[in-house]
């Protein structure tokens, strides 16, 4: 249990890159943060640092209001699980758990009792004298797991956890971690670039970009409030469709395409400005009768997902992706019409990229 | 299949033919000559196990034995000893490791003869001036006692191997997974738990290699011992090897010093074989 707080954190690499520049973020107790970016954001180097195995060049960071800056890993009460796991090769998978206790000087009963109780949990009991070696992929993410668990540590840090996992494996331990969380309350630090993730198990998400943090905000906030493009493309699956036009009353116009935007989706002081809107696939899709924001398209690609179609086609030069119901005969290279739901579009700056609500 | 088996065979040929020559038929032929009265001039004649019968009473063969086997033992566990200390110094995260690596490399270029004789004169003549210096009696008299003969060879087989050693645990340690130190840093082990629990265990291969060489390495040595003590005083600090070339060519006795070569070779050949062994159960597939 820990309030985690990190003011004006910086990491320099041999005084030149910047890896990581003015994070500041407070986590409040039993917290699941996710910190999500795409390769080379920073967002591992912030968890390292955190962990103390990275050097915090600059700024503070403290647990429970006590500064941990020069405190030793070991002395943070902090348990860590590894992306490729970590486990101790030479070790059972019991000695694995029990290690940290081990080094602690606890009695052998508790620490029986304390793997026992663990293994349990992540349904290890079978494989406790069981070298790694001898285990798949996510039963060696669930010793790494239960190694974390027994330390009973204020913090748990998570890198990357899932990503040496298979599709499906991967879902069902996105469950299995969320479900450990409710159960231990534990406050968690979790690290991945697949936003789904971060949509699905976090109780805030922190989106960063080149070491700088773009965004912090429940997933329903990021979703549907991004602040701006580069937090709008990132999040969401498929990505959220971007149009650069322009304002002119109440129509956004792009090239030969007028769309009509209601009063109340409009901000303010936009007339004759340039912008870029942005609209997720779910906003552009079919309706059966036609008004002023439907357009006729020519349709690139059709996916059929199931219960929807995706379909890819290209308006003004800009390609962009649509959800369409699987109801319709839909085919490639058919005109087709689609309706622009433009009362759910997002308005950014062109040159800051900035939101402008 | 044919022309298979043939382009197998041709390519096999030349390390097969060299092989044959170099050592399986020397090999043989020493054994030959082992159970004969072979005097390096005339083949002389079979007299069956004699030289073996012989070489059990030798007490000189015995001596020296026993010397090359403590000698052994005292400098495997000393070279891997400071070997594997180097290591975890120069792969630790100080500035000047490189020149580290180079310096404690570098006895290991100098010839075994060379270094015998800078040995010789450090432990004789430098010894001797800072033992007057400081009045240390004990430093004064060095290689003159079968003692200080023994430690004299045992310091100049560490300070020629224990770099070449190092190189060996370097390329060991530098293969250890990061995130497993880290792992076991978070898990709260001290500096000296992470290297018992974590290091030492998972370094075993490098173990294996490294005193399989030392250990061959100690057996067998000749030119160090022959140029820093030449075996003496009085043979004291004889070893097998010197042992079995002076049988052969100071004694000229050809054949028996084939039955204590080979002899010699079947120990050396057990102990290897044996601590392979042993070395292996200890190491752990990553």
């Amino acid at each position: 249990m820990a309030k985690l707080l990190m003011e004006q954190l910086t990491k320099t690499f041999d005084n030149k890159a910047m890896a990581v520049e003015n994070f500041n973020l407070t986590v409040e107790d039993e917290e699941f943060i996710v910190f999500v970016g795409p390769s080379g954001c920073g967002k591992s180097t912030t968890l390292r640092m955190i962990a103390g195995l990275e050097d915090i060049s600059s700024g503070t960071f403290s647990i429970d209001g006590k500064k941990m800056n020069e405190v030793e890993p070991k002395d943070r009460d902090i348990a860590m699980v590894f992306q490729n796991y970590a486990l101790y090769p030479h070790m059972t998978v019991y000695e694995n758990m029990a290690f940290s206790l081990k080094l602690k000087g606890m009695p052998k009963a508790e620490i029986k009792e304390r793997v026992r109780n663990a293994a349990e949990i992540l349904g290890l009991m079978d494989y406790l004298n069981r070298k790694p070696k001898a285990l798949s992929g996510g039963q060696r993410q669930r010793v790494a797991l239960g190694r974390a668990i027994v330390r009973d540590a204020k913090l748990f840090l998570m890198d990357e956890p899932l990503s040496n996992l298979d599709s499906k494996l991967r879902v069902q331990m996105r469950t299995e971690i969320s479900k450990l969380h409710q159960r231990l309350k534990t406050t968690t630090i979790y690290v991945t670039h697949d936003q789904t993730e971060a949509m699905t198990m976090a109780t805030r998400i922190v989106i960063m970009k080149d070491g700088v943090i773009q965004q912090v905000g429940t997933p329903k906030e990021v979703y549907d409030q991004p602040d701006n493009v580069f937090v709008a493309g990132f999040i969401g699956s498929p990505a959220m469709n971007f149009f650069n036009g322009r304002i002119e009353g109440n129509y956004f116009v792009m090239g030969q395409t007028k769309l009509l935007i209601p009063d109340s989706a409009l901000p303010e002081g936009l007339d004759n400005q340039e912008v870029i809107i942005g609209l997720r696939p779910e906003h552009i899709t079919h309706k059966p009768e036609k008004d002023q924001s439907t357009v006729e398209v020519n349709l690139d690609v059709v996916e059929l997902m199931g219960s929807e179609y995706m379909v890819y086609a290209t308006l003004e030069g800009h390609s962009f992706v649509g959800r369409v119901d699987a109801n319709l005969n839909l085919s490639a290279g058919t005109v087709f019409p689609m309706a622009f739901e433009m009362d759910k579009a997002r308005f950014f700056d062109p040159t800051t990229e900035k939101r402008i609500k | 299949m044919r022309t298979k088996d043939f382009a197998y065979w041709l390519f096999l040929a030349p390390v097969l033919i060299a092989l044959t020559l170099v050592v399986v038929v020397p090999m043989l032929l020493g054994v030959y000559y082992s159970f004969t009265s072979w005097n390096g001039i005339t083949t002389g004649e079979y007299v069956g196990f004699q030289n073996y019968i012989n070489l059990l009473k030798d007490e000189r063969f015995l001596d020296s034995l026993w010397f090359t086997t403590k000698f052994s033992v005292v400098s495997v566990i000393l070279i891997n000893f400071i070997g594997l200390s180097l290591a975890l110094i120069v792969t630790s995260r100080i500035k000047s490791s490189n020149l580290l690596r180079t310096t404690f490399f570098m006895p290991n270029l100098i010839g075994g003869l060379i270094l015998g004789f800078i040995w010789q004169f450090i432990f004789i003549k430098v010894f001797a001036s800072v033992g007057e210096m400081v009045g240390m009696e004990s430093l004064q008299v060095w290689l003159s006692t079968t003692e200080t003969g023994f430690w004299g060879l045992v310091i100049l087989m560490s300070w020629q191997m224990a770099g070449y050693i190092m190189v060996i645990y370097i390329a060991y340690l530098q293969g250890l997974p990061k995130e497993l130190l880290e792992a076991s840093e978070i898990d709260g082990a001290s500096s000296f738990q992470r290297f018992r629990y974590i290091v030492f265990p998972l370094v075993a291969p490098a173990f294996t290699v490294s005193m399989f060489l030392t250990l061959s390495n100690t057996f067998k040595l000749y030119d160090q011992n022959l140029s820093l003590t030449g075996g003496g005083p009085y043979n004291s600090t004889e070893m097998v090897a010197m042992e079995i070339f002076n049988t052969a060519f100071v004694q000229n006795t050809f054949a028996y010093a084939q039955a204590k070569a080979i002899i010699f070779f079947v120990i050396v050949a057990i102990v290897a074989l044996f601590q392979v062994y042993w070395n292996k159960r200890r190491e752990v597939e990553m």
